[in-house]
């Protein structure tokens, strides 16, 4: 692949990342509300779900716009949402740092 | 020698990316859907050289879809690799035994995609 041309796709990449960016952000915010609410008690077997789904899309997605830590720790997220029929209070807090580093990762890609 | 692709996936961003992909760095000809359903009619009108199908989807799922292609006489010769984002070895022999080309999995790298469905399917 000629320079030129890896120039033009990393380009339209960035454009793409910030066209899409308030979908990933939404995704985050999914998964952030799910930690949160976890802390406080058990959730419903849907807002789990709806978890699961938006750490498995983010898992799919992030490591494409070369975030590939972002990738494996939506991964983790998916696995522990899929596995545990709601997450252990004590597993809150591991959720919730989880996810703040996903968002991190999210805001810190220009 | 150009070719034709079908990328069948309901997530907008993963679509976009995999459309850009192919053809920024392999000049292919891209046509996309976001439905199993939308991938059907598709793949019958343009008849692809090639299909790149999600596996997680609402509705027909890709399974299902790739079933309904291989029924279909208009399409059944069409190669089809999955795309999928489950990694568990579980779930890829799951989908090695439904027939299709190749599994590959998301996250992909744009500036390699095209050379990974090349290298499956013996395009030069």
């Amino acid at each position: 692949m000629a320079a030129d041309e890896r120039t033009a796709l990393t380009a339209a990449l960035d454009r793409l990342w910030i066209q899409y960016l308030p979908l990933m952000q939404e995704r985050v915010e999914i998964l952030e509300a799910a930690a949160r609410d976890l802390a406080a008690g058990p959730i419903p077997d849907d807002r789990q779900q709806e978890a699961q789904a938006a750490a498995h899309k983010l898992a799919g997605v992030l490591g494409t716009f070369g975030l590939t830590r972002g990738t494996e720790l939506a991964r983790e997220l998916e696995i522990i949402y899929s596995r545990q029929n709601n997450p252990e209070a004590s597993l809150a807090e591991r959720l919730s740092s989880i996810t703040g580093e996903i968002h991190t990762i999210v805001d810190s890609r220009k | 020698m150009s070719h034709s692709i079908l990328v069948i996936d309901d997530e907008d961003d993963i679509r976009e990316v995999a459309a850009l992909s192919l053809e920024t760095v392999a000049g292919w000809q891209v046509f996309t859907a976001n439905s199993g359903t939308q991938g059907l009619a598709r793949a019958v009108e343009h008849q692809p050289d090639a299909i790149l199908l999600d596996v997680m989807m609402p509705g027909m799922d890709g399974p299902t879809t790739f079933r309904e292609l291989r029924k279909n006489p208009a399409t059944a010769r069409i190669p089809v690799l999955l795309l999928t984002a489950k990694v568990q070895s579980s779930d890829q022999r799951r989908f090695a035994d439904l027939g299709v080309e190749a599994i590959l999995l998301k996250p992909f790298d744009p500036l390699t995609l095209s050379t990974q469905i090349a290298s499956v399917l013996g395009w030069k």
